[in-house]
Order: C-alpha cells, then structure tokens, then sequence
C-alpha cells in the first residue's frame, strides 16, 4: 500500500461470464489515477455497474486483470479482505442496516474490521454525519429517515472506514427528484475534498461539473472515454453520439 | 346499553338464515354450557385433583427438598415482573396490565384452597404473587429506568444465568442432595424439558438453516436430508428410536439416561422444524444487505452474526413462537414412552384402582393448564415481536 | 503469484467440504462399527426374513383378514391398512369441517364469527394427544351399553361402537350397518377436529388473500353471499389454500400414529408389538420410516398436481 502510487485502478482486458452463460464484460480496460473524479454512464444492461463491482470484489471475472492500489483482485482472500477495507461503496438501494441505528450503522465496520476503541470512532462518526448534514438523526433508525437522509447516512458509513477510494453505484437511481441535489452536494464536497471517485450515473449536471474523465460503455464494452467537455459536446464516436441523444 | 342490544339483534337477525343460524347456536351453547357446569358443580369429584396435586406438579420431587423449588420459582416471578415492567416501560398502569394483575389475585387467592394447599403453601403463592407485582412496579419508578438503560443490553444474560443457577439448584449441587431426572416429574417436568429443548434447539436451528443455504453442496444436502427426513417421521417414531435404539449405536451398548435420550432426540426434531422458520426469515433478507456488509470490509461470519441474523431472526419470530407452542405441545408424547411429563403423570394417577373413571376430571384440568401456558407462550411472543421491532420499519421484509 | 491455498477463494470451499466430508465418514464407520458389534452380540443380524415368522399376537380390528398364525409381514400389512383407513377418512372429514369453519369466520354474523374464533383458538392450543385420550377415555368409554344406546340421526353411540346407516337391537346387541370401533370412532374425532382447525386457518388466511375488490364487485353484480364465495373468491384463494393443505394433510398422515395411545391397531401400534416381540430394533425403525416418507411424497405429489391444477386454470 505504496503511499506514493499514482495508480488507484489498473483494469486490464476484464472478462465476465454470468453462470447462464451471458457475456457481461468483453474485454474492458480502464486507468484511474489517485484523486481522479471517473463518472461511468450507459445504457442499462451495458456492464457498468457490473464493471463497477469487480473494484471490491463484489463481481468476480473470469479473464484480465484488475488492480486495486496495487492489489490484485483474484482469488486471494487476503487481497480482497484488504481491497474492501480500503475501499467504499454506495448502493442504488442505500442497503442501511434497519435494526442498527445511524450512529451503530456507522460504527459496525470500524470497531469490527479494523478493531477500533468505540468512544474514539464514535467522535469521528458524529463529524462525519455533521459533514453530511445529519447530526440530528444519529440516534434514530433508518427506517425513520427520508430517501435522501438514509444515502447520505449511507455515504458517512462508507466514509467512516477511511477508504482511498469511494464507489458509487447510481446513487441517486432511487431517490425523489427533490431528495437527488442534497446527495449530490454532499458527492461534489468529497470531490472537492480530494476523494479518488468512479460514479456509476445518469446525472449530466453533476458529470459534467465534477468528472475528470467521462466513461461511456455499451453491451460489456468500453466505447468512448473523454474529459466531460470533449464528450458530451464533442463524442467521437457514432454510438456515443446515440446515447446522448437520447439523454440529453 | 339499548343501542347495543339494538344494534347485536340487528347484526344476529339480518337475513332469516342469520337468525336461524343465531337461534340454533345460542340454544346449542347454552345446553352445552349448562351440562358442563352442572357436571362440574353436582357429578364430577374433583378430590382427585385435590390429592394428586403434588405428583402432577413436581412428579416425585422429594417433599424435604420442596423448598428449593419454591425459591426456584421467587426467582423466576421476580425476573419475570421485572421483565414485564420493562416491556411496558413507564407507561403506568394500562388497562390490560390492571386486569392481568386482578385476574392473577384472584386466581392466587381462589386456586391454593381449591387445590388442598396447606396455610404455609397459600401464603407462598400469595407473596410470589406480591414479588411479580413489586417487580412491575419497580419499573415505573424513574431510578429504574435509569438502571434498565445501563444494565438492559445484560437483561437476556440475567435470565440465562437464573436458567442455569436454577437447573443446578433443581438437580443438587452446593451441597445440595441430587434428585435424579428421572423423579422429576409433572408440571415442572413438562416446561424444564420444552425450555431445555428449546435453548438447544436453536443454536442447532440455525446451524441446519445455514446449511441449507449454504453454496457448498455437502451442507447443503446433508441439511436438507436431515430436515426432510426428520419432517417426514412422526414424532413417535423419532423418540422410539431414541430410546430403543441409542443402545445399539452407543459403544458397548452404554446409553445415557431415558430422559436425556427423549431430549436429545426432541431437540433435534425441533431444530430442524426451527430451521425452516429460520429459513423463511434468512430468504426474507435482500441480497444488498450481504453486499454492504462484505463491501464494507465485514467479513462473512461477522455479516451473518451482526447484520443478517439479527434481521432473519426478528422476521422468522412469529414462526419461531408457533414451533414452541408445537414443542410445548410434543412433550405429551413422551408420555406414551413412559416418561412422567404432565400427561404421562396424569395417566399413572387415573390407572390407579382409588381414582378409576375419573378421566374427564383430570384431564379437562390439564386441557386448562395446557391451554394456559400455550395462550401464555402465544402472547409473550407477539409482545416480544413489538418490543422488537425497530423503530419506523414499515419495509420489514415479510417471510415468503 | 500463485495464491497459498488456504487463502485461495476458489479452493477454500472444497478443501472445507474435503474434511468435514472426511470426519462425517469416520463418524458414521464408528457408529457402524458400534451398531455391528452390538447386533452381533445380540444375534440379531440385519435381515428381512423374520417377516415370514407366525406373528403369534392378535390384532383388535383389520379391514385385511388376519389370525394370530400369520407372518409378521401380513401383521404390519393389516396395520398399514388400519392407517390408511384413518389416513384418508380423517383427510376428507377434516377438509369438509376445516372449509366450513373457515368460511364462517367471514360471515356477517357476530355470533357465529366468534363461535368459530373460539373453537378455533381452544383446539390449537391443546395437544392433540390429551384430546385423544380425553375423547376414547372420559368421553366414548364412558357410553351406555347396547339396549340404551344414545340415539343421534343416523347412528347409534353404544359401549360397543358407533354403528352408522341403520343398525337393529338383536337380544341385547346391536348388530348390522357400519360399525366404527370406539378407538377407530375417538382416534378420528379427535384428530378431525383437530386438524380442522388448523384447516380452518389456512382457508381463512386464503379467503384473507383475495382483495376485497373481489367481494365489491361481485356484490356489486347482485350475487349472493354464498354464490360469490364458491364462484369468485374461493377459486382464487385456493392458489394460497392449496400449499398450506399441503403441510396439514402430513400433519395429520403423521399424527395418526398417535392412535397406539388410544389401542386402535395402526401401523406404528403393530409396528412396536412386533418390536417387542422380536426386537429387530433397526429393521422395524426402517421400515417405519420409509411408509411414513412415502405416505408424505404421495400426499405432496397429488397436493402438487392439484396445485398447478389451480394454477393453470388462472391462465
């Protein structure tokens, strides 16, 4: 874990099979360097959250190579134990914990994985969720939070193992339209506080304000990437130009 | 009151078929009631009852060493006010709380003399009565609330040692004379046996549902034929082989006592009933809850114990109380396997030539006890369902 | 790097199955081995053949001809048979009283709501064992004898059965019709009503399932009461009914060896008596365990089929 390593993400020619024989990921290749902003886009069913998965060892691949600060992710239980303490993710479905409380939800990880004392945890939990703008709502349950209060409860979770790396899966795929601004705030000041990103979304606006580079994939492949003005004023390619037509 | 008779002759009198209906049932109830009650009242001889109330309640538990079961049962009526007071928190005296704590009174008050319990005996229900009451009492007060807060995450631990300390205190030990298992008897037989099992049980429960889920296939077909095979044989059967042929089994033919046998052998018929409803709960839990776990670094023992068990448990609870009420239920069984749970002790009564033909007798006052801790069983689990639940959780996941 | 195969998540899961699979077989060799040594020791070989032995005891009733000189086998055959006969008249009772009572706990009167409630919650929570011996023992043995017979419409209760159809006083006997002894008549009793009320529950929590749009607009048609429930909501509540029948039918396959309680001679009842006589402990166990599995799979197999019977019909 090379402090100095430039290289966040080194995917090479990754190569999935799903068990009924579909062929999700053909041969993808993608860099991504510390404190890079990655916003990857695409029609539904193109791989990329699948893509996405193979960063903590959610997905497995059949064929390529993906390295994750300098971790192999394959069939070694120790890289990938370590890949997943360093690195965060943000669910479509926030996937809180409903029986834990905020604070407890955000405690879990820190005093059982990297054995904690939990009164000091517990004082960085609180500023966390005072970063994200619920201090109030420590003592209550998920279930008593708003679509967008449980997300941001759901990013200071992810926040509060210290990972070098935030994965965020269309986190604002299930939220109300007036609820999708305040996660997105809260997802441009990480960016701005310097967090290595890679963001699975539909969201022009915040892709074209905060995104370093613009991946777009299609059916398992990766089609275009390019800076945020390049590609959506200027795509390259035939099939980018198609996916933006029919976003934009 | 004019209204609601207005309004029940309306509802019992709609259509004709309705009051036909009305008619024909409440002339049927009433010629049942009034036999049951005559018969209760003029032919039936409940002296009976009266003279075999200790065998059917401790079976042949030594009358020197009585005392030990009444400071068995102290304990259990503190711990259980106390635990009802902190499931009702401070909210005072509701309604129901009042007319359970008046139907207790009079049962209390009414049943020792009914029973041929000796003035000593009638004094130490009473004062039991008093320490359940103090002890929901105690939680109306604000210091102990207090308490509750600091110590309340330990309440299950307090109770599993009460569990254990009394088991031993039961059994001898501290000096105490040993009283085998096998005098044990009635009543108090019964529960220590559904409860022995049920502690058992569970661990053994999850570890079959588990393995039922598990990806490795040996677990998950030896889980599987263990469940099936176990579902698929009357429970007769089980506890026959268990007491006829453990001995074959064991080396030497060296085979632990009877009741350890049947117990064993219940246990395992109840983990494996247990492991289905516990698996309704663990398919209840969405798939993203394993992924936050592991994404967050949690590693697989970790997620089950700390995020999905917790969840599966709580869906799978009212399954889980119905398989104890089952359990409560099975025990009669062991009756027929010549073991002295509280039916088993109630058919050795009516065998005897003194109490010939007392069947109905008897054996309405063990429906009354059975039912009663059923219907106990039956409430405790749905307050402990409420009590529970987490706050705001409409989208519990229900077992499919 | 080749990944140390401990650490190796592919070849973690077999390694694991490897051993535990290892220690179960050294597990089951040593019960084996134990099993082997005491059967042997009490000469007792594991063989079928004692099945053709004269079974030297009398069974109380059979629908099978059978006398004390026949083959053990022929003993069990006719147990067998005595359980089918409960097995299957229990199945059709329990059905016919558990659809009643569930469809009453929806009807319009209070009465007969509550009637059904407390039936209902008083029969689930007693064990089925003490109702058993409660009906055979304070309730059937206590009848009169033949010459005063209670009269009911259709039978006639006496100490020496339940005589069904139309029987006649013969010289202080009742002869003729169906007779049910009085095990046969306690056994299903009480397993019926039993059952019944667990039946009773899953036909409400059926009819519960259909939306309550169903009964609107079918009111809204004019049907009556009685007609939507047979031609709109029962239809469709069988989709939920039909697997939870499922469950009770094999409850009540398996609670019928209870009946070696109450001395009605069924499969489980012949089963022990031949235990005790020959102490094939293993053999008997086996065999058991097999009818019983067998009874569960056909039961399920016709329950299934009668389930995408309901299901297709949706289509």
């Amino acid at each position: 874990m090379n402090a100095t390593k430039q290289l966040m993400i080194e995917a090479k020619g990754v190569q999935k099979w799903y068990p009924n024989g579909f062929h999700a990921l053909r041969g993808v290749d993608l860099e991504v360097n510390r404190g890079e902003k990655v916003v990857i886009m695409g029609p539904s069913g193109s791989g990329k959250s699948t893509f996405l998965r193979t960063f903590n060892a959610l997905e497995d691949y059949q064929e390529g190579t993906v390295v994750v600060d300098g971790m192999e992710l394959n069939n070694d239980l120790r890289n990938i134990d370590a890949v997943r303490k360093e690195v965060g993710m943000v669910f479509q479905q926030f996937n809180l914990f409903p029986h834990l409380s905020v604070l407890d939800n955000l405690l879990l990880a820190p005093i059982w994985v990297r054995k904690r004392n939990r009164a000091e945890v517990e004082q960085q939990a609180l500023a966390l969720l005072e970063r994200v703008g619920i201090a109030e709502q420590a003592h209550k349950f998920p279930g008593q939070l708003s679509g967008g209060q449980q997300q941001r409860v759901a990013i200071a979770r992810a926040l509060c193992m210290e990972p070098r790396l935030m994965l965020f899966d269309e986190p604002t795929s299930s939220l109300d339209p007036e609820k999708v601004r305040e996660v997105l705030d809260v997802m441009r000041q990480l960016a701005i506080d310097g967090m290595t990103m890679v963001v699975v979304t539909h969201e022009v606006g915040f892709a074209r304000e905060v995104a370093d580079r613009v991946v777009l994939m299609d059916e398992g492949r990766v089609v275009e990437i390019a800076p945020p003005d390049q590609f959506f004023n200027h795509p390259e390619h035939e099939r980018s130009k198609r996916f933006l037509a029919q976003i934009l | 009151m004019k209204r609601l008779t207005i309004s029940l002759r309306r509802q019992l009198f709609a259509t004709p078929a309705d009051g036909i209906i009305s008619v024909g049932l409440l002339a049927l109830l009433s010629w049942a009631g009034w036999g049951v009650l005559n018969w209760a009242i003029n032919s039936a001889q409940w002296l009976v009852v009266r003279a075999n109330a200790a065998a059917l309640t401790i079976g042949r538990y030594p009358e020197a060493q009585e005392w030990r079961l009444w400071l068995l049962l102290g304990m259990l009526t503190s711990l259980a006010g106390l635990s009802w007071g902190r499931l009702r928190g401070a909210s005072g005296w509701p309604l129901n709380d009042r007319i359970a704590a008046g139907l207790l009174l009079v049962l209390a008050v009414g049943v020792p003399p009914l029973l041929a319990f000796g003035p000593l005996n009638q004094i130490r229900v009473l004062f039991l009565l008093l320490i359940l009451l103090l002890g929901r009492l105690a939680f109306s007060h604000r210091l102990s609330q207090a308490l509750s807060k600091r110590f309340g995450d330990w309440w299950a631990l307090i109770w599993g040692v009460a569990y254990v300390f009394g088991l031993w205190l039961i059994a001898g030990g501290l000096g105490l004379q040993a009283v085998r298992p096998s005098d044990w008897g009635g009543l108090l037989f019964t529960l220590l046996i559904t409860s022995l099992t049920l502690l058992l049980a569970l661990p053994l429960g999850v570890i079959l549902a588990l393995g039922r889920r598990s990806s490795l296939p040996l677990f998950r077909y030896i889980s599987v034929g263990i469940i099936e095979l176990i579902r698929g044989a009357p429970l007769i059967t089980l506890l026959f082989l268990g007491q006829n042929l453990v001995g074959f089994l064991a080396p030497n033919g060296l085979a632990p006592d009877r009741v350890w046998r049947a117990t064993g052998v219940l246990t395992v018929f109840a983990a494996a009933y247990l492991a289905e409803a516990i698996r309704g709960g663990l398919n209840a839990i969405p798939r993203g809850q394993f992924e936050a776990a592991r994404s967050l670094g949690l590693s697989s023992v970790h997620t089950m114990a700390l995020v999905v068990l917790p969840q599966a448990l709580k869906v799978a609870l009212p399954a889980m109380g119905g398989q104890c009420i089952s359990l409560l239920q099975d025990t009669t069984l062991l009756s027929i396997i010549g073991l002295f749970d509280l039916l088993g002790i109630a058919r050795s009564v009516l065998a005897n030539p003194d109490w010939l033909g007392r069947y109905a007798e008897v054996y309405l006052l063990l429906a009354v006890l059975y039912w009663c801790s059923c219907a106990a069983l039956s409430l405790g689990s749905r307050a402990l369902e409420k009590r529970l639940a987490s706050p705001g959780l409409q989208s519990i996941p229900k077992p499919q | 790097m080749p990944v140390p195969w401990w650490r190796d998540n592919r070849k973690l899961g077999w390694l694991i199955q490897l051993v535990a699979g290892l220690f179960l077989l050294l597990a089951i060799a040593l019960l084996l081995g134990n099993l082997e040594r005491n059967l042997a020791r009490a000469g007792l070989r594991l063989t079928l053949g004692w099945l053709n032995q004269p079974a030297g005891f009398d069974i109380a009733e059979t629908l099978l001809p059978y006398r004390a000189s026949d083959s053990y086998g022929r003993a069990l055959l006719a147990g067998f048979v005595n359980t089918l006969r409960v097995v299957v008249s229990g199945l059709v009772l329990a059905t016919a009283l558990g659809v009643a009572v569930g469809a009453a706990s929806f009807s319009g009167n209070p009465l007969l709501r509550s009637v059904t409630r407390v039936y209902v919650e008083l029969v689930r929570n007693i064990p089925l064992l003490l109702q058993l011996v409660f009906w055979y023992f304070a309730v059937f043995l206590s009848l009169p004898s033949a010459d005063q017979a209670l009269q009911l419409p259709g039978m006639q209760l006496a100490k020496s059965g339940i005589y069904l159809f139309g029987a006649d006083l013969v010289n202080g006997e009742l002869v003729g019709g169906l007779r049910l002894s009085l095990e046969l008549a306690a056994l299903l009793t009480g397993l019926v009503i039993y059952s019944a009320a667990f039946i009773a529950e899953v036909v409400r929590g059926g009819i519960a399932s259909v939306p309550l749009g169903q009964w609107e607009a079918a009111k809204s048609l004019g049907l009556k009461p009685l007609q939507i429930l047979r031609l709109v909501v029962l239809p469709q509540a069988l989709r939920v009914i039909v697997p939870g029948l499922n469950s009770q039918y094999i409850s009540l396959a398996k609670n019928s060896s209870l009946a070696v309680a109450i001395g009605y001679p069924d499969l489980y009842a012949v089963a022990e008596t031949t235990l005790n006589q020959t102490g094939r402990g293993i053999e008997v166990f086996l065999l058991l365990l097999v009818v019983y599995l067998m009874l569960d799979l056909v039961i399920s197999v016709v329950m299934n089929a009668i389930d995408r019977l309901v299901r297709l019909q949706e289509r």
